[in-house]
């Protein structure tokens, strides 16, 4: 498969959107795991196998921790995957 | 709709996520206005090999939906116990309980409880009563593990206590519960610190689960099943089957990708369970059996047979077919062809390996693909959500799918070398157990068939009868015979008086009360042996013998056994001191077949209700036997 086109952010947007089933959800870098409605340990585990499935990516598993700890917000989420997404080539 | 339903079965890749998407919300529009339809749309998505966001998704639908559908009447309530966190896995096994027309209500302990939730007497297990318990441990909860200074001896005595602690758990649940229990094997990890020797050496911990799973298949009474994960986790493969990652973080028990046919494999289990399990794979010919059309290319120009790669897909196939027909599917084949020519394939090709005394109907003609496969149903005597249709036409499945939601069809991939895995990975004809009785169906079936010819050929009904030479033999449920008694009662809706499913583990307990008398009756006649065909099971009560259940296969109709079911039970009922018999008819979807049927044998009605069941009475003062073709020979022992 190649590389998904298209800008990360707005990709990643989609994938919250359908795993918090909330078409309203706009990404903001400042935004933690507690601003977005049902962001659960379920929800979580959720969200990560969408963004690996559809980045082709894979998190560490401290890195699947870390996401939700101090600190941490959708910027730093984006990064990440940023990384790993230029990581893959 | 429809148009969104193919975008997204069709879809791949990015695409997919996607098209669920706009297909969920118009499916969410839907179950607004009309929840059923909707409802129908669901369970024709769910297929056993889902992605997990997809199931996830479907999932998350289903429980809104369910809302809107109101109570369904929950014909199970599941428990299940794991040692791993079985919340998904749940959600994903009722849903595709939902998908298979089996409602249930789940309930599920904390993880790792296994054991105190059944030691505990006032567990919330026990206040919820389950009719299934399905015992979820994997390799990690194995209570023991060699080391690989034991000795062999000592190895063979942990394999003992393991298997003996589960078989403890099993009857500890069954005397309180009277349940169906489900129990995981184990799935060997893919690491090996053996190596090549982790078989070989007697402390190997891949042999020691291996002697485990075996064991307690060997230990499993008829009221478990053993639900095989190792096998889901060998067909996965075991390098992909976990992912460490999300069982540490949250304690799932295999990677995501793979909890849909984890949930799948334990559904068809339930659902066979419950009698949900189809009984017959109808077959279309052209491009499903052999490579080409007969009718155009003749038996020299279908590709089937060595020589020809697809030729050799087809004769797998075929084979795969036939192994299904000897573990007692029935066959059917549903063709637009000429009879003739059809049949010619069957009688002629050297390279057939099916052959027409396997095939119990055989319908070749130019109707609609849905009025035949009702014509199917209704000559072998068996509902239409019995049927399994296999065909490679899409047009033909869609129709069949539109016109009788009830059939289940596969998809098929367009290259037959798939066929086999599309249509086995459903599990369709999934079973509690098999026995003898499933290994011989298809001889019964082909038996049957010929006694409708001598049937045709007897002018009179009475000297046809008396010509089927009809011997049967009357024994009590037994040991030997339960799985037997418990698979008739799970699977008979046609003659079944009151359509109870007691489990195997209630009809033992029947059996060694006195206060009850059970009778299974056997039929043999001149073209065959039918197996044990009909169950009574009845309680006495003040001098009076209520039966609880009667019920019978509807391969035996019309053949008098009801009158000399009777005939035996009026006999065992005076010996017991009692003055009459009661019969209560609970109807239901498929049992107008005996609504007359009390009635008909000299029941006097005692009373009804507005829902249609109705309560019966014989006295025995006046009973006299009943006529009937069938000779008495005595039980085994």
């Amino acid at each position: 498969m190649t590389n998904p086109t298209g800008d990360i952010r707005d990709q990643m947007q989609t994938l919250f959107r359908n795993v918090f089933v909330d078409d309203e959800i706009v990404l903001r870098d400042e935004m933690t795991a507690a601003d977005v409605d049902g962001w659960d340990s379920l929800a979580h585990i959720n969200l990560i196998i969408a963004v690996e499935k559809h980045f082709q990516i894979k998190f560490a598993t401290a890195e699947i921790s870390g996401l939700k700890s101090e600190g941490q917000n959708i910027g730093t989420f984006l990064a990440l995957v940023q990384k790993k997404v230029s990581a893959r080539k | 709709m429809l148009d969104a339903v193919s975008a997204f079965v069709s879809a791949t890749g990015a695409d997919r996520q996607k098209a669920l998407r706009e297909l969920l919300l118009l499916l969410k529009r839907m179950a607004a206005s009309n929840p059923v339809e909707a409802a129908g749309v669901l369970r024709g998505l769910l297929v056993p090999d889902l992605d997990y966001s997809t199931v996830e998704a479907l999932s998350r639908f289903y429980r809104s939906l369910s809302k809107r559908l109101g109570p369904q009447a929950a014909t199970k309530k599941l428990a299940i116990l794991g040692s791993f966190t079985t919340h998904q896995l749940a959600s994903f096994i009722e849903l595709y309980l939902f998908a298979m027309g089996l409602p249930v209500e789940v309930y599920e302990a904390d993880y790792g409880l296994i054991q105190q939730e059944i030691l505990d007497p006032s567990s919330g297990l026990y206040a919820f009563r389950p009719d299934i318990l399905f015992l979820a441990p994997n390799r990690r909860s194995l209570g023991r593990r060699p080391a690989n200074s034991d000795s062999p001896v000592r190895v063979d005595e942990l394999v003992a206590e393991e298997v003996a602690a589960w078989s403890s758990l099993w009857h500890t649940a069954h005397d309180r519960l009277d349940c169906q229990i489900i129990q995981n094997n184990f799935d060997p990890p893919p690491s090996r610190s053996l190596s090549n020797h982790e078989m070989r050496h007697h402390a190997g911990l891949a042999r020691f689960i291996a002697r485990v799973n075996l064991a307690l298949q060997d230990a499993a009474p008829p009221f478990v099943t053993i639900h095989d994960v190792d096998h889901l986790s060998a067909a996965a493969g075991r390098w992909t089957w976990g992912d460490d990652r999300f069982y540490f973080h949250a304690k799932m028990p295999c990677a995501p990708e793979f909890l849909a046919a984890y949930a799948h494999s334990v559904a068809s289990i339930v659902a066979a369970a419950g009698g949900k399990a189809k009984k017959c794979l109808v077959l279309d010919l052209d491009n499903t059996l052999w490579g080409g059309v007969i009718g155009d290319d003749g038996i020299g120009g279908i590709r089937l047979g060595q020589g020809d790669a697809e030729g050799e897909a087809f004769v797998a196939m075929q084979h795969y077919v036939k192994d299904l027909a000897n573990r007692g599917v029935i066959l059917a084949v549903c063709s637009k062809n000429t009879d003739s020519i059809a049949r010619e394939a069957f009688e002629r090709h050297p390279e057939m390996v099916l052959k027409l005394e396997d095939i119990a109907c055989f319908v070749a003609n130019w109707d609609d693909k849905a009025t035949n496969l009702r014509r199917i149903a209704r000559q072998l005597e068996i509902g239409v959500d019995s049927l399994v249709f296999v065909d490679d036409n899409p047009v033909e499945r869609a129709l069949v799918r539109r016109l009788l939601p009830e059939v289940s069809v596969p998809e098929l991939p367009e290259d037959p070398a798939g066929y086999i895995l599309a249509l086995d990975r459903h599990a369709y004809f999934q079973t509690i157990s098999i026995g003898s009785e499933d290994l011989q169906r298809g001889a019964m079936y082909q038996a049957n068939a010929r006694r409708q010819q001598a049937e045709l050929s007897c002018g009179n009904i009475d000297d046809f009868l008396k010509s089927l030479a009809m011997k049967a033999r009357v024994e009590p449920v037994t040991r030997e015979n339960i799985e037997r008694v418990a698979q008739l009662i799970s699977r008979s809706n046609q003659f079944n008086l009151t359509t109870r499913r007691h489990s195997a583990a209630t009809v033992m307990k029947m059996a060694e009360d006195p206060a009850w008398l059970t009778m299974t009756i056997s039929l043999a006649d001149g073209f065959g042996d039918n197996g044990l065909i009909s169950v009574l099971l009845a309680k006495v009560e003040a001098k009076e013998l209520i039966i609880d259940t009667w019920l019978m296969s509807c391969r035996v109709l019309k053949r008098g056994v009801e009158a000399f079911v009777l005939n035996c039970l009026c006999r065992s009922a005076r010996m017991r001191g009692c003055t009459a018999i009661r019969g209560e008819y609970i109807p239901t979807a498929k049992n107008a077949l005996v609504n007359e049927h009390y009635p008909n044998l000299g029941f006097e009605r005692v009373s009804g209700d507005p829902g249609g069941q109705t309560w019966w009475r014989l006295s025995l003062a006046g009973a006299a036997d009943l006529p009937n073709f069938i000779q008495e020979i005595p039980s085994h022992d």
